[in-house]
């Protein structure tokens, strides 16, 4: 795979030693196209780039420049609850585009906005009452009466909020998703799930609740939820104890039965004090073809085939070699990262992220996976990413990291895939990088 | 007793994550809590089953209907319990200070028995046993020293990877879900230490947990008998209480002092102790 070279933001943070909390990204999200790469960051900003025309270099794949830049959330107060509302892009969703402009959603932790991001290459000029900036004119100086005409100027991109779904949620938003019906989408937080009409901002239906009367006795909470790709009634949602609940709208008003139920039974061989944390899903994601499943767990990867509930049919070790370290990971609050998980766009490869600036991908097909690093100082534009591998016994190799020497603050946790090429977007704390494959573009 | 060391050292620095949390920007996040205060139970259960399950070793099998045994001998297994805590030191490494009774042959293979049969034995044996043992703090002692002893040895039977997280390992035949006759000797250590701890309980939640567990023995039981303390936690944090700031400042820095497990052990007493009032705390939720 051939890297295209990397993005900064916009304040060249990078170039300081320590990174600015502001700018860690915190989502990254391709739209239908694949033209359009959104990235939120803790900020509360969000940067669109915009992938070059392929026409201008026939024989070059577009790369991606910055298109727009808004700030997206604002810090806010609770003063009900005394609590501090963070304005980190939780989560980007594009919608599929109906006309000239895209709109995309955008999450904190609290409220979610649509955004419209249209372009404008043309400006009226010639008004009789105002002047070019915008001034009225004195009346006493108009001797004639011009039709305005459209002149074309530089492009400006234009960001606009459309809506406001507030108050919605008490407890942490951490996932949206958009219904293929194009008119819907849902929002989940801890413990219950709301779907909302794009239209409509002051009510939301609640489909999921799974807050118990007395939170006593609560056990679980919901971490990821998706709609199915292609049918409008069915979504998914993961828990913190490792099942997978899909649920039909169909149904019920309120989806609190599931109408499958996926979830592994737990390996007694492996049980430590940190076996709960560990089986905590932190992403699903549907394949594009709508028949699998993919989770993430803190130590594995697995897909799931939506006719077979009682367990994976694939599992993959993302770093089996952290098992060991579970009780230092607590200790420095690793163990709690939330890393995300994506298909390729023909399902064939899985990817999510690690540590060290490392990310890891399997093939499905044989089976076998492959660790390649996200760093700047090791890969130059257009360089050819070399494969990495953790030392964890046996011959070692040139180049082999050991387990102790594995940079557990350089984390891989948000990253996206285009739609239709092999090009990923991978975020590595601040820094954005953008890989394309020049010798298999296209899928196979 | 490394394992109870580490036991501690994480329940410690799980209670030093739910202070934590409390100050964090954005406000509580209720899934890292819960989290936390599952690894925190699971972390108690280990730390408070050591001398029950010593107290094992000499007896036969634990059953579901000791429970009413054990709430008649409430008092006795938690006498040798603060007296061995205040010797260890808080270095996993280190050893304890109470003398490590070379293994016997005996009480090895009890502990064999405990950990790999799933009989239950008869109840009168064991009531019999106990009888023995809470008559000599001795005998208790050494059976309770003899015990993480016999674990460790059995741990590195399975090749357990001997690292800073062997207490993880050594826990393991502590936490493992071999059979019923692990799960009630937690539930009732669970249980006396909840009865001390909450002297002042208003409700009568840690009664109707009892009958409970005695009822049924499956580890579901097991872990909401403990979810008392731990879920007055989950409570108390949902509701965000501005009067809990000023009322728990004051002890976690006590808690968080590592230097000496004889004070963190009283420590997470009075915590647990504290926690008591607030257990009728409504959910602001």
């Amino acid at each position: 795979m051939g890297e295209d070279g990397e993005s900064p933001k916009l304040n060249h943070s990078f170039l300081r030693d320590y990174v600015t909390e502001a700018d860690v990204i915190s989502t990254v999200e391709f739209n239908q196209t694949g033209d359009l790469l959104a990235t939120g960051d803790k900020g509360g900003r969000v940067v669109i780039f915009q992938r070059e025309a392929e026409n201008v270099k026939p024989h070059i794949s577009g790369e991606y420049n910055v298109y727009s830049t808004f700030q997206s959330h604002e810090p806010d107060f609770d003063y009900l609850k005394s609590l501090e509302i963070e304005e980190k892009i939780n989560k980007i969703r594009w919608l599929p585009q109906q006309n000239a402009a895209h709109f995309l959603l955008s999450t904190n932790d609290k409220t979610i906005k649509l955004w419209k991001v249209s372009e404008r290459d043309r400006r009226p000029e010639g008004y009789n009452l105002k002047d070019e900036e915008g001034r009225l004119k004195d009346i006493s100086t108009v001797t004639s009466l011009q039709v305005p005409v459209l002149k074309p100027t530089d492009l400006m991109v234009e960001v606009r909020p459309r809506r406001v779904f507030a108050n919605g949620h008490t407890y942490h938003i951490n996932s949206i998703s958009v219904n293929s019906d194009g008119e819907t989408y849902l929002s989940a937080d801890d413990l219950r799930i709301n779907m909302w009409h794009l239209d409509i901002t002051d009510r939301s239906f609640n489909i999921v609740d799974i807050k118990p009367a007395n939170m006593e006795d609560l056990t679980e909470v919901i971490t990821a939820a998706e709609f199915h790709p292609h049918h409008c009634h069915l979504f998914v949602y993961s828990s913190s104890k490792g099942t997978l609940r899909l649920c039909d709208m169909r149904a019920s008003a309120l989806c609190d039965k599931h109408a499958k139920i996926f979830e592994e039974p737990e390996d007694p061989g492996n049980r430590s004090f940190f076996s709960e944390i560990i089986s905590s899903v932190s992403d699903v994601k549907f394949s594009h073809s709508g028949r699998y499943l993919l989770t993430r767990d803190y130590l594995t990867v697995k897909v799931w085939d939506l006719n077979m509930e009682k367990g994976p049919v694939e599992t993959y070790q993302v770093h089996e070699y952290l098992r060991s370290k579970l009780c230092s990971l607590y200790e420095n609050d690793c163990i709690f990262d939330k890393f995300e998980c994506v298909w390729n766009s023909t399902d064939s490869v899985i990817m999510t992220g690690a540590y060290n600036s490392f990310f890891r991908m399997f093939d499905r097909e044989t089976g076998r996976g492959v660790t390649l690093e996200a760093w700047r100082e090791s890969s130059k534009p257009r360089a050819v990413l070399r494969t990495r591998r953790v030392y964890t016994g046996g011959r070692r190799r040139r180049g082999d990291v050991g387990v102790d020497s594995l940079d557990f603050t350089k984390k891989i946790l948000h990253m996206a895939w285009h739609p239709a090429e092999n090009i990923i977007a991978i975020a590595a704390t601040n820094n954005l990088y953008i890989f394309q494959d020049r010798v298999n573009p296209e899928n196979q | 007793m490394e394992y109870k060391v580490e036991a501690h050292r994480i329940m410690s620095i799980s209670l030093g994550k739910i202070y934590n949390s409390r100050v964090q920007r954005g406000g509580i996040k209720l899934h890292k809590n819960l989290l936390v205060s599952l690894v925190l139970r699971s972390a108690r259960q280990v730390y408070l089953s050591d001398y029950y399950s010593g107290v094992c070793l000499n007896t036969q099998h634990v059953e579901a209907k000791e429970w009413e045994l054990m709430d008649s001998n409430q008092e006795k297994p938690l006498t040798p319990a603060p007296e061995e805590s205040l010797s260890p030191s808080t270095d996993c490494n280190q050893n304890p200070e109470v003398p490590v009774v070379p293994e016997d042959p005996e009480v090895q293979h009890t502990s064999q028995a405990v950990e790999d049969s799933t009989d239950l034995h008869s109840v009168s044996s064991k009531h019999q046993a106990e009888e023995e043992s809470s008559s000599e703090d001795s005998t208790t002692d050494v059976s309770l020293t003899s015990s993480p002893v016999t674990c460790e040895s059995q741990c590195e039977a399975k090749g357990a990877e001997v690292s800073s997280s062997d207490c993880e390992a050594d826990a393991n035949p502590a936490t493992v879900t071999e059979g019923n006759s692990q799960q009630p000797p937690k539930a009732h250590s669970c249980s006396n230490r909840k009865r001390t701890a909450e002297k002042t309980a208003s409700n009568d939640s840690p009664v109707k947990r009892t009958k409970v567990t005695s009822s049924n023995s499956s580890e579901e039981e097991a872990e909401e008998m403990d979810t008392g303390n731990v879920s007055n936690l989950i409570t108390i944090f949902g509701s965000s209480f501005s009067g809990l700031l000023t009322k728990e400042s004051s002890e976690p820095e006590a808690e968080t002092e590592d230097s000496d497990s004889g004070s963190g052990q009283i420590c997470c007493d009075q915590m647990l102790k504290n926690l008591n009032p607030w257990s009728t705390a409504i959910v602001a939720f």
